[in-house]
């Protein structure tokens, strides 16, 4: 390599910097979305398998429809390869915040599925749980804040209901992400809205009902060796699994018998308990008996002394009464005594008084007397005293005097004697008078005590008799007491008898109950039953596929860019290379400034593309991924292989292209390439040779015409490049479209039924009737088909496919529910007794066809053989269909198990009451209404819209890169002719114009072929990234078409705006100048 | 007042550090209807001058006025305006369209002019009438300058430029070339501008006008112009 060579290289990358950009920008998409793409698979991949391993997540789960116990978890420790085992618990609840009811899924934290803590703290008491950051923010809670759950209390193993969790108040103490729960959906639960909406943590001291797991977790030894979802993980996990169930019936049976032991020991227990108590109520009521005689007896007693004592009692009173009598006959004697003597007394007092009277008459005479006396005696005194009186006289008198003397003392003694008499009789008097006194006094003394004795009588009579009277009454009131006794002892007696007729009658349920205990059956799971997992698995591989297809366009359109620009150069240089030929530098030489040229751009570009690539898009894709799960940060490592092989290839692309180029013009002699090469001749085309078009068209216009057929080249690049943008863009819209598509055709097209109704499979004949009528007569359902739907594998020569089988009970009725239609005529098809139908997919799938013999094996592994009769259209998953008499004859006995419904139109709301009804129901297992399953695949789908959005991008990029580089180039080409119609004065729109009406007819042709490209573009991305599962229809909406066309216009439009600038910034004398 | 006023024009190139003066107070004026030779040695400021006064330069100073007009004042769509009306291009090496037969070249421009000529005519004027429908390849380079002059007649222009016209023409084709500039200019009274290095052709002009150093340094003005017919160089 000589030194000018290189100098002249780096001189050309600076005069030529747009044409080295658009190489090294096409070299940059190249590698870029190459590397790019193909890295992203991988780091999504990565970034789940850290996140799974970080938070030790568990590799196969188990759960049971009876819960799971201590000793399968001893039994699954021992299990080949398992390296740990948890047993967990978790249950479903209700959250009630602001009148808002949501769903919350309440597990514990454990060292599997750890969650990852982005705030606060993991809860380590009772009463404390740790939720997502979409619970705060939905619910506007804070940490430290309390919620309170409402849950159902669980049912042990004895049967009896005991709360699930220890507390319900709990505090948020944290927010974390669940890795079991990456994506928005959480799936459903039986209550509420059927939703969950949320899980919150709690810690394992909160759960009261400790006795039964709810499931298991496993970890695999040495799982973490292998990438999570790769073919080797997945084997791996299927050895130990198959290594579980080798123990799985062993383990049912054994938690069949536990339950069947407890329930027995608890029916002897109950049985013993009902015996004791039986006897113990006996003698109870014999004792009450006994005691009701006794007191019989006592009464009786009692009545007798009773009388006994009043008889008594009447006889002392009676006696006594009549001592009073007496007592009183005599007294009334005694006074009649003293009424005589009293008579007499009276009497002589009266004669006494008499005699006092005269005596007082005597008396008053004798003191008159005496006063006479006493009068003539003081007159005698008088006369005495005169002194002149005659002594005769003084002698008469003194006689007299003397004479009265001897009077009054007479007198006087008179006197006194009458005075002694009266004092006599008045004394004799008083002296009777007290002696009747006295009498009469004695009489009544005697009165009083008598009918004070008769008083006392009178009041212990009373008192003894009350005493008497009471004594009666307590009696009565013992009897009645007995007799109320005897009553409440016949009630007693009833109600007893009563109990223990119904405690055996429970006995009996208890006993027969034990025969009806299900059969335990274990799910063993592994991640793939993790619906957020697999769809983030699903994700990964699509965008994998993605990656192996989407490249290929863009290399394509790279190396013929690249072609076309090289191309382009080399002629600019022809004179050059003329020069350097003829002053004797060989072809490799002269080539290599070329190569070095676009290898340096290629590098430069590639380089950059690789490391944006690798950075940028991946980022881009999680990003948007990111919305849709709640994953950890995404893990972007730089992805070497892809992006040297990417780099390998966008080099070979384009250092062979400018390799072609270079020597086209090498192998001519100097002498040629020194003289300019001959303008490309101006020639008539085919048009012209058409004067009825060629005539009509206007001046500029022919002028168009003949630059298209002049520029075959550009005419072909441009074409293509927008037919790659067209095709692009409507395969972005179309796997949506596709994909979308799939829902409206399973779900309206093929199953016409509202609900699907599982119901129990220990559910009897009758009450399965009882159910049906019970359904049937509700006005929001319109008709129910009864079908048994199992799980089956369609096995043909090595392939073999899970698929549902469904077997109408009345198989002239399936076509009600579910629309079998050949998958060709789309004409309806009919159960045969003694074919089968399959679905379209599942017979590409195993390459069979009608007419052909397919093995079934049913979910008892029978497998039988059958031919197939039909195969209908279908767009989720694989079913089989069969009539009842076939599956008679060949699996055995028919049982209904799932119903189907038709309803009456019903709103949403009214649809979840229906739902919520129809699950309380006895026998009714589960119930999923067709729009709910709508809803939620529509909400998966959603996903798809990034998809689109990617490709919408860079086929944009994709389409200006191309554009504005074959615009480029054209300017370049025509740089003359451009320059010499702005002398002309042309004004900028016209010379627009006459560019661009070239760009524009050669749009129209490629948007039109990129219409057709598009559709069968789209149509192999969609064979290439088709999920077994899921058929996709390869329809494209005619609104896609639109999009399409308007988006890829609107990216030209752009394109041409730059163009139109480049077009105003052309020198006109610079070009003009000389020959080129 | 001239036809064309050329006053103290200076144009100013910026050659990354370097100033260059291409042209440095350049005046000349042009009357109506003369034939004008510009001669000067490479670099004097010649073409520069054409391309300001044919309305694809600007000026740094100056002022240019044609037909009263004040080119150095135009913008962007006046400028094309003018350039469209006005002035016809000739260059040395043709411009033709490659794509585009004789006639068709010539439509090119009449397409866009008002009052222009009839294509067909101005190519029999110019003697192509027999190689109309041939597209420039298939013209020798004197043919193709024919085609070129009636592109730029056929615009029926104010002021007809034509820098070097015979530069890439043989001795006869050339005197035939400027033959027809000298007929047209005499015919049609059109004002047309010639640059060329040759002064042996200086005779055949109304005024000659040498450039140095980017200044008309010198006018002369040629009573007596003589046929191309008559010069010899």
């Amino acid at each position: 390599m000589k030194k000018a060579l290189i100098k002249d290289t780096v001189k050309e990358i600076k005069n030529t910097y747009k044409r080295f950009i658009s190489i090294l920008l096409m070299a940059f998409l190249g590698v870029g979305f190459f590397a790019g793409i193909r890295a992203a698979s991988p780091d999504m991949l990565n970034t789940i398998d850290k996140y799974f391993k970080e938070s030790n997540v568990y590799d196969i789960e188990i759960v049971s429809n009876l819960g799971l116990t201590k000793e399968d978890i001893e039994e699954l420790e021992k299990v080949e390869n398992v390296e740990k085992v948890y047993g967990t618990y978790s249950q479903d609840s209700i959250i009630n915040i602001d009148d808002t009811e949501s769903v919350a899924k309440l597990m514990c934290v454990e060292e599997v599925n750890k969650p990852v803590l982005e705030e606060g703290r993991l809860p380590s008491s009772e009463n404390e749980c740790v939720v997502e950051a979409k619970f705060l923010e939905y619910n506007n809670k804070k940490i430290g804040e309390k919620i309170q759950v409402e849950i159902e209390d669980t049912t042990n193993d004895e049967g009896e209901k005991i709360p699930f969790l220890k507390q319900k108040e709990l505090e948020i103490v944290g927010v974390v992400k669940s890795p079991e729960y990456i994506s928005r959906e959480k799936g459903t639960s039986k209550l509420g809205s059927g939703k969950v909406n949320y899980y919150i943590y709690i810690d394992t001291k909160n759960i009261n009902a400790k006795d039964i797991y709810t499931q298991i977790y496993i970890r695999v030894k040495d799982s973490n060796k292998f990438v999570t979802s790769t073919q080797q993980y997945e084997d791996y996990i299927e050895e130990v699994k198959t290594n579980i169930e080798n123990i799985k019936e062993e383990r049912q049976q054994a938690r069949h018998k536990m339950l069947v032991d407890k329930s027995n020991e608890k029916v002897e227990e109950a049985k013993k308990t009902l015996d004791e108590e039986k006897a113990n109520a006996e003698s109870k009521i014999a004792d009450a008996q006994k005691q009701i005689d006794d007191a019989k007896v006592q009464i009786a007693n009692g009545e007798a002394e009773l009388v006994r004592n009043r008889k008594n009692v009447d006889n002392q009173f009676s006696t006594a009464q009549k001592q009073i009598d007496n007592a009183k006959e005599q007294m009334k004697l005694g006074e009649k005594q003293l009424q005589e003597q009293e008579k007499q007394v009276s009497a002589q007092i009266d004669e006494a008084n008499k005699n006092k009277s005269k005596y007082r008459i005597d008396l008053e005479s004798i003191n008159e007397e005496i006063n006479q006396i006493n009068l003539s005696y003081n007159q005698m005194v008088e006369a005495l005293k005169n002194n002149n009186l005659p002594s005769d006289q003084r002698e008469e008198l003194q006689k007299n005097k003397e004479s009265l003397i001897k009077q009054k003392t007479q007198l006087e003694k008179n006197k006194k004697q009458l005075e002694s008499g009266i004092k006599q009789i008045d004394e004799g008097i008083v002296s009777a008078k007290s002696q009747i006194e006295k009498a009469k006094q004695d009489i009544q003394n005697s009165k009083t005590i008598l009918n004070k004795q008769e008083e006392d009588l009178k009041d212990k009579k009373k008192t003894t008799y009350d005493k008497l009277e009471s004594a009666q009454k307590n009696i009565n009131k013992s009897k009645q007491e007995v007799a109320n006794g005897e009553a409440e002892l016949e009630k007693n007696k009833q109600e007893f008898n009563d109990k223990i007729t119904e405690a055996e009658g429970k006995l009996i349920d208890a006993k027969e109950k034990i025969a009806d205990i299900e059969n335990p059956t274990w799910y063993i799971l592994d991640r793939n039953s993790n619906q957020g997992y697999v769809s983030f698995i699903q994700d990964t591989k699509s965008i994998k596929s993605l990656g192996a297809v989407f490249p290929i366009v863009f290399f394509v359109i790279a190396t013929l860019i690249s072609l076309t620009s090289m191309t382009r150069m080399v002629e600019e240089q022809r004179t050059q290379i003329g020069t350097l030929k003829a002053l004797g530098y060989n072809k490799i030489q002269i080539a290599s400034k070329y190569i070095i040229y676009a290898s340096l751009a290629c590098i430069i570009g590639g380089t950059i593309g690789m490391f944006v690539g690798c950075e940028f898009l991946p980022r881009v894709i999680c990003m948007m991924y990111s919305l849709m799960y709640e994953i950890n940060d995404f893990e972007i490592t730089f992805n070497c292989l892809y992006s040297i092989i990417g780099l390998v290839a966008a080099s070979l692309c384009i250092v062979g292209a400018t390799i072609y180029a270079a020597m086209l013009e090498l192998v001519n002699t100097p002498a040629i390439l020194m003289r300019p090469k001959a303008p490309k001749n101006g020639k008539r085309v085919i048009l012209e040779r058409v004067p009825f078009i060629w005539k009509h068209l206007s001046f500029t216009r022919k002028v168009t015409v003949r630059n298209l057929f002049r520029y075959k080249k550009r005419f072909l690049m441009t074409i293509i490049g927008i037919l790659g943008c067209t095709a692009l863009i409507i395969t972005g819209f179309g796997m949506r479209d596709s994909i979308t598509s799939m829902v409206p055709n399973q779900y309206e097209n093929v199953f016409k039924y509202d609900m699907q109704i599982s119901i129990k499979n220990n559910l009897e004949e009758e009450q399965k009737d009882k159910l049906i009528n019970d359904l049937i007569n509700r006005d929001e359902i319109n008709k129910i088909v009864e079908t048994n739907l199992i799980a089956g594998k369609l096995k043909y020569k090595e392939k073999e496919e899970e698929v549902q089988i469904i077997i109408p009970k009345n198989k002239e009725e399936i076509d009600k529910v579910i629309n079998l239609n050949d998958r060709k005529t789309k004409e309806k098809v009919n159960l045969k007794d003694n074919e089968i139908v399959i679905t379209d997919k599942v017979a590409d799938l195993l390459k069979v066809n009608i007419g052909d013999t397919i093995k079934l094996e049913d979910s008892d592994e029978k497998e039988i053989e059958f031919k197939i009769s039909d195969i209908v259209e279908n767009y989720i998953e694989h079913y089989v269909y069969m009539s009842k008499d076939l599956y008679e004859q060949s699996y055995g006995e028919y049982k209904t198990n799932v119903l189907y419904t038709i309803n009456n139109n019903v709103e949403e709301e009214t649809e979840d009451i229906l739902v919520k009804e129809i699950i309380d129901k006895n026998g009714v297992s589960s119930v999923t209404t067709t729009s709910s399953i709508v809803k939620m695949i529509g909400d998966m789908l959603d996903s798809l819209n990034y998809v689109v959005i990617i490709l919408i991008i860079s086929a944009g990029i994709l389409a200006f890169v191309v554009l504005y580089n074959l615009s480029n180039v054209n300017i370049s080409e025509r740089i003359r002719e451009l320059a010499t119609i702005k002398v002309l004065g042309f004004y900028d729109r016209e010379v627009y114009n006459y560019i661009s009406r070239e760009t524009v007819i050669l749009t129209t042709i490629g948007i039109v072929l990129g219409v057709i490209g598009g559709y069968f573009l789209n149509a192999f991305i969609l064979k290439t990234c088709e999920i077994s599962a899921f058929r996709f229809a390869k329809v494209v909406e005619p609104m896609s078409y639109i999009y399409s066309v308007l988006l890829t216009i609107l990216f030209t439009i752009i394109v041409n705006i730059a163009t139109y600038f480049s077009l105003k910034k052309i020198d006109m004398i610079e070009n003009l100048k000389s020959v080129e | 007042m001239s036809y064309i006023e050329f006053k103290n024009v200076v144009k100013e190139y910026i050659m990354g550090e370097v100033k260059i003066n291409a042209l440095n107070k350049a005046s000349f004026q042009i009357e109506k209807g003369e034939l004008v030779v510009i001669v000067g040695p490479s670099g004097a400021g010649k073409t520069t001058a054409l391309n300001i006064l044919g309305g694809m330069d600007s000026v740094t100073s100056g002022q240019v006025i044609v037909d009263n007009k004040r080119v150095d004042k135009l913008k962007d769509k006046r400028l094309i305006q003018y350039r469209r009306e006005d002035i016809g291009f000739v260059f040395q090496f043709y411009n033709l369209v490659q794509n585009l037969t004789a006639k068709e070249n010539v439509e090119l421009a009449t397409e866009i002019c008002n009052n222009s000529l009839d294509p067909v005519k101005v190519l029999k004027k110019v003697g192509l009438k027999e190689r109309m429908d041939n597209f420039p390849a298939q013209l020798s380079g004197g043919e193709q300058q024919r085609v070129a002059i009636a592109r730029a007649i056929a615009k029926n222009p104010k002021l007809l430029l034509c820098d070097e016209p015979t530069g890439a023409l043989d001795y006869k084709t050339g005197k035939q070339i400027l033959k027809l500039l000298q007929d047209t200019a005499k015919k049609e009274n059109m004002t047309i501008l010639i640059i060329t290095h040759n002064a042996a052709i200086a005779p055949m002009a109304d005024k000659v006008i040498s450039f140095k150093n980017g200044k008309a340094q010198d006018i002369k003005i040629n009573k007596n112009p003589i046929s191309v017919d008559e010069i010899e160089w």
